[in-house]
């Protein structure tokens, strides 16, 4: 069964790969950047220069769309197409269609980011586009699903590699989580303006039903899908466990729809609610990290190659902050914890330990071992590799500690009671208090974004060497030709 | 089942893998549609007091949302001693049963908005929107100038009015339902419950409350703060025994 | 569900010729193994699913029907203000119910000191003085200190300083707790279209020859006339001296202090005038709050004596 390469590289749509790519560090930079720019409009909030367009509610959106479907999506694209491609040993089923996913996604992530700066939003948090942008983005997910399924059917490896499994399971339950949450009543045909389908405690279990599985399966089980693809390929080892990530693929993808009301414990939510949420979500730890285990273990053979690799570097370190950013969420999962942590910077640190030590860490690893086999040349600079790898870290160890302090802080300080049982602090002394750790977390995105140019500058290169090596080594070929007549 | 019959079979996984992650949402979001104790009666003398938002009240709340209020600001308090304290009863889900979208937030760089309604004067409201450093030294909450210079457009009221009502908020088109908006929510309130009189209500409101200290126009700011002013305030808890809102949990 | 069987347990320390995989291979060189589960991974995951079904057995949990279950053996007792015993399943709202009522004992011992005690007592003894500082600090942070600041110094020409001894209201410790208690209506007409301006130059000029100020004595005296005449009618909230009125709040305007006219901020006696004029020709209309809604009694008295204490209370 072990088939060895009957397709050629050329009959793989590469193209198709390389779009999303590049529009992946495209939005991620500007992602990134907007990061950074709200982080300092909290710390000074004279950046905000009384311009509609980009005061921090109309920005903080436009970041995480950015982030999120620009920067995550599209990597999610290219990788999904590569590994379907590669896995599967066939052609990307269509041409039409993976040329219309790319461009009805770009055009839904752009438009989404401009609209919330004119001030066209839904309000829901991470499905704040405007219903004709929904709309799109259902389409084009549904083209992706057809396009996902056809290439499955026509492989030519009887079985369906585990990172497929993942990428179908993100596939399907977006599709669902989309269309459900976003359900509204437009005002008009011409008006950009709707209302949801459901109101108060309903409608916040919905959109937490939809925002926590936006987290569960377009941060991560869609990234563990890229994960076991190129961590076994770059460690030239086998995956540690078979039997493991079966288990714990379908345990993972059973208990996180479960979960979203941890967003909503001591609410107006019925406790049995939060309480399923609550042990659901401590179910989630074992299953989460068998993903870790399986991928840690498969490095661990390649330990030698975490000094000269670093591409091996960026998975191990992303692998190590998915551990983590899966035991503190169950942590924080808990009643008693989450009444400290909620409507705090704890929220956002943890956010960030996923998003930035996981979801970005593991698409520059994977991008590293990518980019140089869409372009058929090596890496322009693999200092600069370095260079990007030490930013990015210096940038979330700023950060995450930075808001650990902020929002541990700033929960014991709302909480606090003096000897006589009176409130200790008064709201705005912790505003006072938050000012520091914002500065730190706004230093440590710096770095960070520093670090996703750096990849960007080198990925332009690399770019502009394989091109001319092409263009040599046709002039190569063109000169035997001609010396030949 | 073998796992090699899934895994040599698309159809099989994507059917199973949809089946298995349809459970969760089903088993937690549609027993809250059936469940009595989800949402709280809130009646004094038979009379429902949370009640829809008034025209004005919903351009403000479109407002709110436009600006991103929200992402710093939550309208959620919890049962805790110090939010008690700090913001008063912890909120209802009673509360926001009209509000298509929720607005309970998940992060609190600003206080809990809940019940913020008539806590602070109009004028305060307007001077604290254009530039809240002006009355809070340290706030880091941005300045919205342009509320007070923009005309607020309600042209299109009584439509969106009737998509609210079209996802369940009884606004009444017809005698019928303005009746038993009468019955529900007593006379006062049904009248500006009525879609066929929304912009005159709408205007009648700004001009009645002048909240933006300028009585020549309707902006955006009459209706911002005519939301926030209503916040919280639907629900007088002195007419409620103490202990009552727990016997729904 | 099992799993593929031609394959062999093998060590992670494995190296990768000798290794059994499962023996599929995708895209050339993407292998497995077949590790088992490590155990302590399946042990911990049991221990998970432990601590779920007793959450489940202890607290309200799943859905059934149009009800749910409640949890058992963990019920929520104490004892209300009534002195009735209430029993609840767990949940989160009487959780704080219960914790209302201890921390409300807890307090009870300063709240009833307090309640008795006149402002001079709370004043000189250091228990009941330390309690109310202590209550009111936060208090008046989060309530007031966005309109009447920090410390109370209030932003002239919109809210009232409260760390002076010049009071609209009345400075007693009763007259600031009904302010509290009530709120207040600033109010004085607008005068822009009853005088000319001309006329509401004069007034001015007389305005501010109450408070000492070295005016021009022709306008003077015609504000004079129009002050205490039918004309502007001034006197009959500010009184013929031009004291003001407690019962509505009018201002003193013979004392120096001022909290709607910024007249000590202005160097000339013409951008002084400015701003006095600019009072009597767009009038005033400011609130104070009402807060008996959204405090205790104890609170607002507390609130009172803070404010009594911050400068000049009477
Ligand atoms: C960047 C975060 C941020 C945004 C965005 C923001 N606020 Fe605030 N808000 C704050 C902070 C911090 C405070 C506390 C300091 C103060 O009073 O200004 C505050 C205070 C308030 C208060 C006073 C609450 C009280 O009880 O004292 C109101 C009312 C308010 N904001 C309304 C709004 C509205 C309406 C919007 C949107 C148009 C908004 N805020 C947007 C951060 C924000
Ligand atoms: C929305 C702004 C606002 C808030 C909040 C506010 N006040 Fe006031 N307060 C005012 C205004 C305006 C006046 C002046 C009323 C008038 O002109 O008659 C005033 C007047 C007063 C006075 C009377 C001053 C005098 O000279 O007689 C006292 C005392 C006072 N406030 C105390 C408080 C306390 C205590 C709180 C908090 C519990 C508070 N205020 C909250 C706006 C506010
Ligand atoms: C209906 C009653 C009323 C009448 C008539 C009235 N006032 Fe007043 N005036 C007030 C009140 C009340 C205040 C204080 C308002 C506040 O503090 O909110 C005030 C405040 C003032 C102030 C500001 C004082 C300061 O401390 O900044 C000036 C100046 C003033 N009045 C002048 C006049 C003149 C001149 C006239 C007549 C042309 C006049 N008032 C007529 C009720 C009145
Ligand atoms: C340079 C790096 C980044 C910086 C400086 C940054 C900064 C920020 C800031 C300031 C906020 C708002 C927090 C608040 O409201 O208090 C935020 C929110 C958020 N960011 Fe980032 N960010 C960065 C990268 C990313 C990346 C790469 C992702 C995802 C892949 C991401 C996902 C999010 C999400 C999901 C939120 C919303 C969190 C919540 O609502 O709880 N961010 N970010
Ligand atoms: C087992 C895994 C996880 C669990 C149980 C979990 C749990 C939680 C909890 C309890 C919160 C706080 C909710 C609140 O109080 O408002 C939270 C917030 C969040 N988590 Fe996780 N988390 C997990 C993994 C991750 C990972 C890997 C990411 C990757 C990016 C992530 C992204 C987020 C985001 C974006 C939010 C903020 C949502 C918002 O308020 O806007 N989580 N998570
Ligand atoms: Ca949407
Ligand atoms: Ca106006
Ligand atoms: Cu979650």
């Amino acid at each position: 069964m072990s088939a060895t390469s009957q397709v050629s590289p050329q009959s793989y749509n590469y193209d198709i790969v390389k779009m999303f790519t590049i529009m992946a560090l495209v939005w991620g930079i500007l992602g990134m950047f907007t990061g950074v720019y709200i982080a300092s409009e909290l710390t000074w909030p004279i950046l905000n220069f009384d311009t509609p367009e980009i005061t921090f509610g109309r920005l903080r959106p436009v970041h995480t769309t950015l982030v999120i479907f620009g920067f995550g999506g599209s990597a999610l694209f290219a990788t999904s197409y590569y590994v379907v491609q590669r896995t599967c040993q066939t052609r990307l089923w269509g041409e039409l269609l993976p040329s219309y996913t790319f461009w009805g996604w770009q055009i839904a992530v752009a438009s989404a980011a401009v609209s919330y700066m004119l001030g066209y939003t839904q309000a829901r948090e991470y499905a704040e586009m405007v219903w004709p942008i929904d709309i799109l983005i259902a389409v084009t997910w549904v083209a992706y699903l057809v396009i996902y399924v056809m290439t499955l059917r026509k492989r030519s490896q009887p079985h369906i590699y585990v990172a497929n499994w993942f990428f179908i399971a993100f596939i399907l339950a977006t599709a669902i989580l989309h269309i459900f949450n976003n359900m509204a009543m437009p005002v008009g045909l011409f008006s950009l303006s709707s209302y949801s389908l459901h109101a108060g405690v309903q409608d916040a279990m919905t959109q937490w039903w939809y925002g926590h599985n936006a987290v569960g399966f377009f941060l991560t089980a869609a990234f563990l899908g890229m994960m076991y693809y190129f961590v076994p390929k770059q460690a030239g080892r086998p995956v540690y466990s078979y039997r493991l990530s079966i288990i714990h693929f379908w345990a993972l993808i059973f208990l996180y729809m479960w979960v979203g009301a941890h967003h909503l414990h001591w609410t107006a939510l019925p406790d049995w609610t939060s309480t399923l949420a609550a042990t659901f979500s401590i179910l989630l730890l074992l299953p989460s990290w068998g993903g870790m285990i399986n991928g840690i273990m498969t490095l661990s053979g390649a330990w030698e190659r975490l000094r000269s690799d670093p591409v091996v570097r960026f998975l191990i370190v992303a692998l190590a902050f998915y551990g983590m950013s899966t035991f503190e969420g169950p942590l924080m999962s808990l009643k008693s914890v989450n009444a400290l942590s909620h409507y705090t910077d704890w929220t956002i640190g943890h956010v960030h330990s996923g998003a930035l030590g996981w979801v970005a860490m593991v698409t520059f690893g994977s991008f590293y071992h990518l980019i140089p086999r869409l372009w058929e040349t090596e890496f322009y600079s693999k200092r600069l590799i370095n260079v990007h790898f030490y930013l990015a870290v210096v940038g979330i160890i700023l950060y995450i500690s930075a808001l650990w302090v902020a929002g541990i802080g700033q929960g014991l300080m709302w909480r606090a009671f003096d000897s006589y049982g009176n409130l200790a602090y008064t709201f705005i002394e912790t505003v006072e208090f938050l000012h520091l750790p914002y500065f730190m977390r706004t230093l440590g995105g710096a770095f960070f974004v520093t670090g996703i140019i750096v990849m960007g500058y080198n990925t332009y290169m690399t770019i502009r060497k394989s091109r001319l090596e092409k263009a040599e080594f046709e002039a190569k070929i063109a000169a035997k030709m001609a010396s030949a007549q | 089942m073998k796992h090699e019959t899934i895994e040599t079979n698309a159809a099989w996984l994507i059917v199973l893998v949809f089946i298995v992650i349809s459970i969760g949402g089903l088993a937690e979001i549609v027993p809250l549609y059936f469940i009595d104790d989800t949402v709280e009666d809130v009646k004094v003398d038979g009379i429902e007091t949370v009640r829809p938002y008034s025209p004005l009240e919903v351009r403000g709340r479109d407002i709110y949302m436009r600006e991103g209020c929200y992402l710093c600001h939550s309208q959620m308090i919890r049962p805790f001693r110090d939010e008690a304290l700090r913001y008063g009863h912890y909120s209802l889900a009673a509360e926001s049963k009209f509000d298509h979208p929720f607005q309970w937030g998940s992060k609190r760089t600003g206080p809990d908005l809940a019940r913020v309604g008539k806590k602070y004067s109009n004028q305060w409201h307007v001077e604290h929107l254009t530039a809240p450093r002006s009355v809070v030294k340290e706030s880091i909450m941005p300045n919205y100038p342009w509320l007070l210079k923009t005309d607020l457009e309600y042209k299109d009221i009584a439509e969106r009015m009737k998509a609210l009502k079209m996802v369940g908020v009884p606004y009444s088109e017809t005698k019928a339902e303005y009746e038993a908006n009468v019955k529900r929510f007593g006379k006062d309130v049904a009248k500006f419950l009525d879609v066929n009189q929304a912009e005159n209500n709408l205007m009648a409101q700004a001009l009645a409350n002048n909240y933006d200290g300028n009585k020549s126009n309707i902006t955006e700011m009459d209706a911002l703060v005519a939301y926030l002013q209503v916040l919280g305030t639907m629900v007088d808890f002195s007419k409620f025994e103490d202990g009552y809102f727990s016997t729904f949990r | 569900m099992s799993t593929d069987s031609n394959s062999k347990v093998q060590g992670s320390k494995g190296s990768k010729q000798a290794v059994q995989t499962t023996g599929h291979a995708w895209d050339g060189d993407i292998q497995e193994f077949n590790n088992p589960l490590p155990t302590w991974w399946v042990w911990a995951f049991y221990a998970t699913i432990v601590f779920a079904v007793i959450y489940w057995v202890l607290y309200p949990a799943w859905p059934i029907g149009r009800d749910y279950t409640k949890g058992v053996m963990n019920d929520i007792e104490y004892t209300d203000a009534s002195g009735k015993t209430v029993t609840r399943h767990w949940n989160t709202r009487s959780l704080l119910d219960k914790e209302m009522v201890q921390a409300k004992a807890e307090q009870k011992k300063y709240l009833d000191q307090l309640a008795a005690a006149s402002i001079e007592e709370i004043a000189k003894d250091d228990e009941k003085s330390n309690f109310a500082y202590s209550m009111a600090k936060v208090l008046f942070a989060d309530n007031c200190a966005a309109c009447h600041q920090p410390g109370g110094a209030g932003v002239v020409g919109s809210y009232p300083n409260l760390a002076d001894d010049d009071w609209l209201w009345g400075g007693s410790f009763k007259d600031i707790k009904t302010t509290i208690t009530n709120g207040r209506n600033g109010y004085m007409p607008s005068f822009k279209a009853a005088l000319s301006s001309e006329k509401i130059d004069d007034v001015a000029e007389y305005v501010l020859s109450l408070s000492k100020h070295k005016t021009d004595a022709a306008k003077t005296a015609r504000g004079k006339a129009i002050f205490n005449g039918q004309e502007g009618g001034c006197y009959y909230c500010h009184t013929k001296a031009g004291t003001g009125m407690v019962s509505m709040g009018s201002a003193n305007l013979t004392d120096s202090i001022w909290t709607l006219a910024d007249v000590p901020s202005a160097d000339t006696l013409e951008a002084k005038k400015a701003a006095v004029k600019q009072v009597i020709m767009n009038g005033v209309n400011r609130k104070m709050p009402v807060w008996k809604e959204r405090l205790t009694d104890t609170q607002i008295k507390i609130l009172a004596f803070y404010v009594h204490q911050l400068g000049g209370g009477k």
